[in-house]
């Protein structure tokens, strides 16, 4: 169910760079269910992870609302077209 | 079997993997037996039972294990959706023209109305046309007493709707998902006093029982390296008259999770031990892991976790995320890239591996590429078999090189 997944230029096997970037992976806190990115296509950079869960939202939101994602990331998502957990 | 040693012992084992035999996986997975594979459904049973007798006839001891699912939504029927201007009319078709939105209530009757458009006018009875950027939130303000919504959706390359299953709670209206060609005619035809629509949202809720399966092949020794490789087998199903296979998404993963398993439970790399979990309701917010990390937090259980998500269609690189302490495990992975030649990248994962990751364990995701996500275009024929043996190759090496030195990250 994963956005995934093909990803920056990379010539040989292992990682280009810093493995550890696979740590901070940038949209890592958004929903489940997003939809498969096209093949070849580049994904955003590493940075750091707005959430640690596979929710919409902050945890915050989400304790708020009772469920895994915050009440209005969920739907905004929902709107947009993608899935959400919880 | 005796393990062979070094560089040309991990060659030896690899040299094993056969992508001939993973798309044969995918191909039965993917079959109209299994329906689609959606937790809750009789394709569902009917795959994991397949899947428990092949892990069994690899040797493994198999067990399930079960948790509760709230509200799957299942299309009962095929949604009858016509709209017109004065006589002239156009059925839809489901799926690629028209969907259930995921919000919708239940409405199997069929309703007909004057169009309008969502925050103007009176809505008595009326399906109301949502502009596009407007929220359902915003819509619902002024729709007292309309007939439903028709909300604009992107279709994908293949022209389809693709299915959800982890989404809102239902809402008070019936809501159609209309692709957005077919919204813009909609929307410019309802100011004019001529469109109508008639149509039905046949959606429930169902609350069912999810089920993971489990299997170990061999416990770690003491000191050893406790590696447990997961992929979720289920889909998002099927929908009457559309089959929906779920080939890459994830009948390919599974595959790959079945064929290392089948080449380390025989090779034996020296203290490595190997489970497996097969996990289902991941369609429906990563609930089987959600489920099964739980119980390996209660039971002080501490494995490497590698979990595939899609095997599809690797072009530049495969996508790796990462969490909880795994900077060995990333280690180990980049060093098997290196060695089976799989190029890796950073990059997001949202699949079970984020579970593992949340409950404190080293869990990596790997993603290679999925064709017809989650859509009737979701095929056999589109998992690449050279996608399939590269990533089974990758698993297989990290577990390879996981002794007897385990690398570590330059500080």
């Amino acid at each position: 169910m994963s956005e995934n997944t093909q990803t920056a230029p990379a010539t040989t096997g292992g990682f280009a760079g810093d493995p550890a970037a696979a740590l901070a992976v940038t949209g890592s806190g958004s929903c489940c269910g997003s939809p498969a990115q096209a093949v070849g296509s580049i994904l955003p950079p590493a940075g750091e992870a707005l959430t640690a869960g596979p929710c919409c939202g902050t945890a915050q939101a989400a304790e708020a609302a009772g469920s895994c994602c915050g009440t209005e990331p969920k739907t905004e998502a929902v709107n947009a077209g993608q899935g959400c957990c919880g | 079997m005796t393990p062979p040693s070094g560089s040309a012992g991990v060659d030896a084992i690899l040299a094993r993997v056969s992508a001939g035999r993973m798309a044969a996986t995918v191909t039965t997975l993917a079959s109209d037996d299994f329906t689609g594979r959606r937790v809750g459904t009789d394709g569902g049973a009917a795959a994991r039972a397949w899947l428990a007798g092949h892990l069994t006839a690899l040797g493994a001891t198999v067990d399930t294990d079960e948790f509760p699912v709230r509200a799957v939504p299942e299309v009962y029927a095929a949604p009858t959706v016509v709209w017109g201007e004065g006589s002239a009319s156009t059925l839809l078709v489901f799926g690629r023209q028209v969907a259930v939105h995921s919000a919708s209530c239940d409405a199997n009757e069929v309703r007909r109305g004057p169009l309008g458009v969502a925050g103007s006018g009176d809505p008595t009875h009326r399906w109301l046309v949502v502009p596009t950027g407007m929220s359902l939130f915003d819509a619902y303000a002024d729709a007292q007493g309309a007939a439903g919504l028709l909300v604009s959706r992107a279709v994908d390359a293949d022209g389809w709707q693709y299915t959800t299953l982890a989404g809102p709670d239902p809402g008070p209206l019936p809501i159609l998902a209309l692709g957005a060609d077919t919204h813009r005619a909609v929307l410019a035809a309802a100011p004019t006093g001529r469109g109508w629509l008639s149509g039905n949202t046949p959606l429930r809720r169902r609350d069912v029982t999810g089920t993971n399966i489990h299997a170990t092949f061999h416990p770690a020794p003491p000191g050893g390296v406790d590696l447990l490789l997961t992929a979720h087998y289920d889909g998002v199903g099927d929908h009457p008259d559309l089959r929906q296979p779920g080939a890459a998404d994830n009948a390919s993963g599974v595959a790959v999770v079945l064929e290392a398993a089948r080449i380390l439970s025989a090779a034996r790399p020296p203290g490595v031990g190997l489970c497996v979990a097969l996990l289902d309701a991941e369609e429906v917010g990563a609930l089987g892991s959600a489920h099964h990390s739980r119980r390996l937090r209660a039971s002080d259980a501490h494995p490497l976790v590698i979990n595939v998500d899609g095997a599809g269609l690797l072009d530049k690189a495969a996508a790796v995320e990462a969490g909880g302490p795994a900077h060995a495990l990333l280690a180990l992975l980049d060093q098997a890239g290196r060695h089976t030649g799989v190029p890796l990248a950073a990059g997001p994962v949202a699949s079970d591996n984020r579970r593992y990751a949340a409950a404190g364990l080293p869990a990596v995701g790997i993603g290679a590429g999925m064709g017809g996500y989650h859509s009737p275009a979701d095929t056999p024929d589109r998992v690449d078999p050279d996608t399939l043996r590269a990533i089974a190759r990758l698993v297989v090496a990290t577990a390879c090189l996981a002794v007897p030195a385990p690398a570590t990250l330059p500080s």
